[in-house]
């Protein structure tokens, strides 16, 4: 079932409650009461259309509305990319930090493989943070000059510099893996390691990864399907402009 | 999986010391001791009970050819004989043979195989994915960061041969990152932390 302008957006929530982080990056609170989608995007200035879109294609693996994506401006997608990116890294991923690091504050003889998971996270985390900043630093000021070429029409000396030195491509093939490390300590924790004595907080560690790397998952999505290939298009088209 | 232990015993220094370097080279192995004495042999086989014991026939006490039955508290041990004689193979009875002439390989090979099978009788319905002494090796290596190039110059085998150990690992396992084999690695025992820079 999609999720239409129309549904209360408490019902969009108690039918997906992972939509829950991903409302909060639009600024949405809880608390809209019987408000449907349409009102609480008016009220919080959110592009109905795009918020709809987003949703949507959470929900639904499948979905996915190539089309109506497209029409949704570059900007947009950029700063909702940016949006994610940082709750990761200031929310989800700090949070499993700290609890595997209260894991390892309690346990005793298992303090070992604990601080040897945490290693391994930690690792993860730079390649993450890694990944993120060059997103951020490189490709998305890439993306948006872009943009503003083709809607201007113009090359500004700046823009043509950015232009110049990086291509979409170079990202597409760079854009590697680094979901392989959180697949890998899923499965080292649930496979390899006897858990700890405080099995609730192991195992709510094991969900949490879970949940990250679906929501990854999703998040490439987006990059992949939707940002790339409309960069690919407007680079061709650049190329015929001038 | 524990480490195997082994106990040497050899009269040549040379040989001894030898030994103990290519021995190095194994992934899940260490020397409990190296004897030069044929008097303590027994003693001190019976008192460390080691998993494997590479001997030169002429430090043990018999002619006869069950070698074995002098060593009353190890029956379990393996016995892998050394010697410069090439009929070593036929005149005694042995788990498996060495000889001074052998390329590094070729110890590296035998003694893996006797870790192995000792590995099978012990965890005859283990699962499945249990890594052979070879792929428990390369994937010592890996975890201390090695390359597939500086692997394979170190066990004496080709850099396809070190690929296609990997891609088995990573199956058996379901890790594929280095840093995740690393952890396997430590948990399994076969790199301390320490080792991990």
């Amino acid at each position: 079932m999609h999720i239409k302008e129309s549904m209360k957006m408490a019902d969009v929530i108690q039918m997906n409650y992972m939509l829950i982080p991903v409302i909060h990056r639009f600024g949405i609170e809880l608390g809209f009461g019987d408000k449907t989608v349409t009102e609480v995007c008016i009220e919080n200035e959110v592009d109905l259309n795009f918020f709809l879109q987003l949703v949507n294609a959470y929900h639904d693996q499948d979905y996915f509305p190539k089309e109506e994506l497209q029409t949704i401006p570059v900007h947009e997608i950029v700063a909702y990319l940016k949006m994610t990116h940082a709750s990761y890294l200031n929310n989800t991923v700090t949070e499993i930090e700290q609890k595997i690091k209260s894991l390892e504050l309690e346990g005793s003889e298992d303090k070992k493989y604990i601080a040897l998971i945490r290693n391994f996270f930690e690792g993860y985390k730079s390649e993450l943070t890694e990944h993120i900043m060059r997103e951020e630093d490189v490709v998305f000021p890439y993306v948006l000059a872009v943009d503003e070429i083709i809607k201007t029409e113009k090359i500004s000396e700046e823009n043509k510099e950015i232009f110049e030195q990086f291509s979409i491509e170079e990202y597409e093939e760079d854009h590697d893996d680094v979901e392989e490390k959180l697949l890998d300590l899923r499965t080292i924790m649930i496979k390899y390691v006897t858990p700890p004595s405080n099995s609730t907080l192991y195992h709510s560690i094991i969900q949490d990864l879970f949940r990250l790397e679906e929501d990854l998952n999703y998040h490439s999505r987006i990059e992949d399907k939707v940002l790339i290939p409309k960069i690919i298009l407007m680079e061709k088209s650049i190329q015929n402009l001038f | 999986m524990p480490r195997t232990s082994i106990l040497i015993a050899e009269n040549i220094c040379l040989i001894r010391k030898g030994l103990r370097s290519v021995i190095q080279k194994l992934g899940n192995a260490e020397i409990l001791q190296s004897i030069s004495n044929k008097e303590e042999l027994y003693d001190i086989a019976n008192r460390l009970k080691p998993d494997v014991l590479i001997a030169n026939p002429n430090m043990l006490n018999s002619t006869s050819e069950d070698l074995k039955r002098h060593f009353l508290n190890a029956k379990k041990m393996s016995l892998v004989l050394i010697s410069d004689d090439e009929s070593i193979d036929t005149k005694y009875k042995a788990d498996a043979f060495l000889h001074y002439n052998d390329n590094q390989n070729k110890i590296l090979t035998t003694l893996e195989e006797i870790i192995d099978r000792k590995a099978k009788k012990e965890s005859n319905n283990k699962s499945n994915e249990t890594l052979s002494a070879r792929e428990q090796n390369i994937l010592k290596h890996i975890a201390l960061g090695l390359t597939n190039k500086e692997i394979a110059d170190q066990l004496f085998i080709s850099i396809h041969t070190v690929v296609t150990h990997r891609k088995n690992i990573t199956q058996k396992l379901g890790i594929k990152s280095v840093s995740g084999l690393t952890v396997y690695a430590i948990l399994n025992n076969l790199i301390s932390m320490d080792e991990v820079k």
